[in-house]
């Protein structure tokens, strides 16, 4: 059950030009609606980064803040608001992980991956009631390094340079798993994710 | 660099993973609109938001949301408060009757067995007058009602304790009615001697304390008399006891 509401998030792709046209006109009940629509979901997602509950619930609400402050940018023709709030939450829980962490930032990369122009219509016509079942699915099929790489990139931000100190193995080593993971998933989960 | 080659690295780029010059490259191409790099970073970002839903479900608290609200200044002015304080006062109340009957059942049950215990302090005072009785080496004893319907039973008589009568066949009293044991002296009129019941299964204990002039009392009687006892007798004896005078 504690999917459900992760599947309703990503299946919900009705009503979101009208939620984003009502989030443009600063409409506050339109920010409750994307809070019951993806709040679990960012917060499933910043917990396995920070690991921390309450630091966790801070950056979720950093999180819908600024999606609130920036979504003028977002243009609801070109993409849904679910992968670029899931990208904002990711990007606000690694800049907390590497500010804690004493590690460089690079928030310009992380800046410009969550441009709201860039937006994707994931959910539009390809997230249904399986999604996460095929995702999993997809992860379990890369190999143990392959994933891990995967995991230590997206959850917690590391660097190819950092992934290779912290795996200890040549950098090349990990880049090559990095990419052969990336190509695994793109080829598994390749008809979700459309231009 | 043309996008065949950088077809690896949105994905990199989406992560954060982008090396130099790929990610110089395709910073450039996105911040000139490059209608072919735009696509393909949705589709990188896409895969991201992938990755990033399948961490394991955790809810956060019901605060959240609105402390969220409350940060862009929307706070709504709902029931919430409302129907708390309700449910609070609804259950005072449903404590305060609870309680409030549980206190008068606790009350009822305390009188009860105060009224218990007062009749079980009567009982044991008439059992020690009537123990004082029998035990007196001066009491006499006079049995009456020898057929098989009349009431039956014995009277103790004690000079300085009392008159102590137990019988049986007494069917109980109409209502209204009550027995009245008298005292018959030898010359002159009948002396009232308290009235009581009997008890269901016919069995009675009357108990008269005092004195006795046993020269000047012939025998003890009981009548059926009005509930509040009468001064002389107004119906035929029930039971005649002669006393065996001194």
């Amino acid at each position: 059950m504690m999917w459900l509401p992760i599947l309703l998030a990503l299946r919900m792709p009705e009503g979101e030009s009208d939620l984003v046209a009502r989030l443009q006109k600063r409409d506050p009940q339109a920010l409750a609606e994307l809070y019951d629509r993806y709040g679990r979901l960012a917060f499933s997602l910043i917990l396995r980064v920070v690991r921390d509950a309450g630091i966790a619930e801070d950056l979720v609400q950093e999180t819908f803040l600024r999606v609130w402050n920036r979504v003028q940018a977002f243009e609801a023709g070109k993409g849904s608001i679910g992968p670029w709030l899931l990208a904002v939450a990711r990007n606000r829980a690694i800049d907390y992980l590497r500010s804690t962490g004493g590690r460089e930032r690079n928030a310009l990369d992380l800046e410009e991956s969550v441009h709201p122009a860039l937006a994707s219509n994931i959910e539009q016509d390809l997230l249904n009631s399986d999604r996460i079942r095929r995702v999993k699915a997809a992860m379990d099929k890369l190999s143990p390094n392959q994933r891990q790489a995967i995991e230590l990139a997206y959850f917690e931000g590391l660097s190819q340079s950092e992934m290779a100190e912290r795996m200890g193995q040549p950098l090349g080593t990990v880049k090559t798993w990095v990419r052969t993971a990336l190509r695994s998933l793109r080829d598994e989960l390749g008809t979700a994710v459309p231009a | 660099m043309i996008h065949p080659e950088l077809q690896d690295h949105y994905e990199l780029f989406a992560l954060g993973l982008a090396d130099e010059p790929e990610r110089s490259e395709i910073r450039e191409h996105l911040n000139r609109g490059c209608e072919v790099c735009m696509a393909e970073m949705r589709k990188a970002i896409g895969l991201a938001a992938l990755v990033g839903a399948a961490a394991e479900p955790a809810a956060p608290s019901p605060r959240l949301r609105r402390r969220i609200l409350a940060s862009i200044g929307y706070e709504r002015r709902g029931f919430g408060w409302l129907l708390v304080a309700a449910a609070v006062a609804l259950a005072a109340c449903f404590a305060a009757v609870y309680f409030s009957g549980r206190e008068n059942q606790y009350a009822e049950e305390a009188t009860a067995l105060r009224e218990q215990l007062r009749r079980q302090a009567i009982d044991l005072t008439r059992l020690n007058e009537a123990f004082a009785i029998l035990a007196g080496p001066e009491t006499t004893v006079t049995t009456f009602g020898a057929g098989p319907a009349p009431p039956k039973g014995k009277v103790f008589v004690n000079p300085s304790q009392g008159v102590l009568l137990i019988a049986s066949n007494l069917p109980p009293a109409p209502a209204g009615k009550a027995y009245e044991m008298w005292m018959i002296p030898r010359s002159g009129n009948p002396a009232p001697a308290g009235v009581f019941q009997s008890q269901a299964d016919g069995t009675a204990m009357h108990i008269q304390r005092g004195t006795v002039d046993m020269a000047a009392t012939g025998a003890v009687a009981v009548t059926l008399e009005n509930e509040a006892g009468a001064p002389q007798p107004t119906s035929t004896p029930l039971i005649v006891a002669p006393i065996a005078g001194r």
